[in-house]
């Protein structure tokens, strides 16, 4: 039967309390103390790195990698639902119809004008 | 034309014959005096129209600043990748500075190619050193992927090229562009003649890149090495703009209809990509998509065929090679420090490194086009040319200036402002030759403010 302390940095957790440890099953009791070896090598290691006085680089978090890794591969994780259609259209799609529309349209204009000879040019030496 | 090539050839046996610990010092003197030789190429002669020409190579105004600049950024190359190459056996330090002499070779031949499938097969040949710099000293397992889609999406432009040159070859009987600017177009609305209009710009467009197809760029310049992300900034994306400002001449009237397409995904690629930069969260990315930005503004300047808008194309070109490569320089140096390009990593480091704040805030205002740098001078010239083509674009180009200016600033104040990362342990205090990288990247710029009829192309 273990006795685990508190410890500064680690909490002890709720079902190894000695009080409550022989209201648990075997198998609930081997679980935990299971999680809390694990939970407590992770700790090791990380203070290993932290201390190490001849480290001179980044203590690797894998967190912060899948986060970079999820902000810089959007498309993995993408599906096309509803919101993301009418997102995609409205940004992606519909303005380069608008622009056609409207940019076709203002020179055509000037062309019209400019085949009936009523464009007003503004005198400008280069252009 | 022989007294820059000559040289330029003699680097191979240069880097290869010379003893080891002289190796970066030999290089980075003689790439220099290839550099500054090249230099005699401003000289330009009005009366012929062209610079140093010969029976296949000769360079006009509108390709001895490329030219020049591809020769500046070779020295440059070579300082700014000798940390991290330093590490490795001396053959493979050989191999790297052959691979950037070998594209510097390509690259002065490709704007010097007087004969249009000259520059074809120069334009291809650069792609062969890029990659393998890219997939073989790129830093994370990503470079594969990375040059795949670099290699794959620059040939499915180019190969349709090829195509078409041919076909021009055997309508035409000749490819030199002496002779084509006489040409007329035969048939200019049936089916065939638009897709070999189509056909003739798409590798351009895809280079430089046009927003649609620009997806290579991030992941190649994110992967790339310092050296590869400088050259690709700098001169590989403007091959694109330079190949597209020749092919205008036999282009002839169809470009009026066609380029409405292109135009608009270039104009609306400015305002996606500015935008996207807001939320990137990797230092590299942002620069390499605001290079995509900057860049459809170029490709809109070149396809609405007018004088401003094909000055003020080239003027970009030239100021924004050499900003954007002063920022992959100091992304680099940041990267070399704490090895990651997470923009939360590299917070804060005006208190740690001031000085090279002090580059990164010149190199930040250059990107942000500040007056009277050349970069806000070819940006005015583009979007006074395209608000005379049609009015309606004053929206999107001033929307893509203001986004352009947040997002170099977003840059500037996350990098160098607020509150320093507290786990950085130790860092090397910023090298006499980082400075001189940057020194030599903006001193350039500067100079240009005062003679930008260096740069003007000949529409002036």
């Amino acid at each position: 039967m273990a006795n685990y302390r508190e410890a500064p940095l680690a909490s002890r957790p709720k079902t190894l309390d000695p009080a409550e440890y022989f209201n648990l099953s075997l198998d609930k009791r081997r679980s935990v103390e299971e999680k809390a070896t694990l939970r407590a090598q992770l700790k090791r290691q990380y203070q290993m790195q932290l201390n190490n006085p001849l480290r001179k680089e980044l203590i690797e978090d894998p967190a912060l990698t899948r986060w970079v890794y999820a902000r810089t591969n959007p498309f993995n994780n993408f599906r096309p639902t509803k919101k993301t259609s009418l997102l995609g259209g409205l940004f992606g799609v519909l303005p380069l119809f608008v622009l056609y529309f409207v940019l076709k349209t203002d020179r055509d204009k000037k062309e019209k004008e400019i085949q009936a000879g009523t464009y007003k040019r503004k005198f400008n030496l280069s252009s | 034309m022989l007294k820059i090539l000559i040289p330029t050839f003699m680097l191979f046996p240069t880097i290869w014959l010379v003893p080891g610990k002289w190796l970066w010092t030999a290089t980075t003197a003689h790439s220099l005096v290839v550099a500054s030789a090249s230099l005699s190429w401003f000289k330009w002669c009005s009366e012929t129209g062209w610079v140093a020409p010969n029976l296949y190579l000769a360079l006009d105004p509108l390709s001895f600043p490329l030219a020049v600049l591809a020769c500046w950024l070779v020295p440059l190359m070579i300082i700014a990748s000798q940390n991290h190459v330093a590490h490795e056996p001396l053959t493979r330090q050989r191999t790297y500075i052959s691979l950037l002499v070998s594209l510097q070779v390509f690259l002065i031949l490709a704007f010097s190619a007087m004969d249009i499938l000259t520059f074809y097969v120069m334009f291809e040949a650069t792609l062969i050193p890029t990659l393998i710099i890219i997939t073989r000293w790129g830093s994370q397992t990503e470079r594969l992927s990375a040059g795949t889609y670099f290699m794959f999406y620059t040939l499915l432009g180019s190969l349709p090229l090829l195509v078409a040159l041919l076909y021009l070859l055997n309508d035409t009987g000749t490819l030199s562009m002496h002779t084509l600017q006489y040409i007329q177009m035969t048939n200019p609305d049936t089916l065939g003649t638009m897709l070999w209009w189509v056909a003739c710009l798409l590798a351009f467009l895809v280079k430089m890149p046009l927003y649609g197809v620009h997806l290579w760029l991030p992941k190649a310049h994110v992967e790339a090495p310092v050296a590869g992300s400088m050259v690709l900034a700098a001169v590989l994306l403007k091959l694109g703009g330079y190949g597209m400002m020749r092919m205008m001449v036999v282009l002839g009237p169809l470009t009026k209809e066609m380029a409405y397409p292109f135009i608009i995904l270039a104009l609306w690629g400015i305002i996606m990509t500015g935008s996207i930069c807001l939320r990137q969260t990797d230092l590299k990315s942002l620069i390499a998509y605001s290079s995509v930005s900057h860049m459809g503004l170029v490709a809109s300047g070149i396809l609405i065929q007018t004088p401003w808008g094909f000055t003020g194309a080239i003027i970009l070109m030239v100021a924004h090679g050499l900003a954007s490569s002063a920022l992959f320089c100091l992304a680099n140096t940041s990267y070399e420090r704490t090895h990651s390009r997470t923009m939360l990593l590299t917070r804060g480091l005006q208190m740690i490194l001031p000085l090279m704040a002090a580059w990164w805030f010149l190199a930040n205002l250059a990107n942000l086009a500040l007056p009277p740098l050349p970069n806000l001078m070819g940006e005015l010239m583009i979007i006074v040319s395209v608000f005379n083509w049609s009015s309606w674009t004053i929206l999107l180009t001033g929307l893509g200036t203001l986004i352009t200016a947040s997002y170099s600033l977003h840059l500037f104040l996350t990098t160098q402002r607020g509150p320093t990362p507290q786990h950085f342990i130790s860092m090397d205090p910023s090298h006499t030759r980082e400075h001189l990288l940057m020194a030599l990247h903006l001193i350039p710029l500067l100079l240009l403010v005062l003679k930008p009829e260096l740069m003007w192309g000949w529409c002036f």
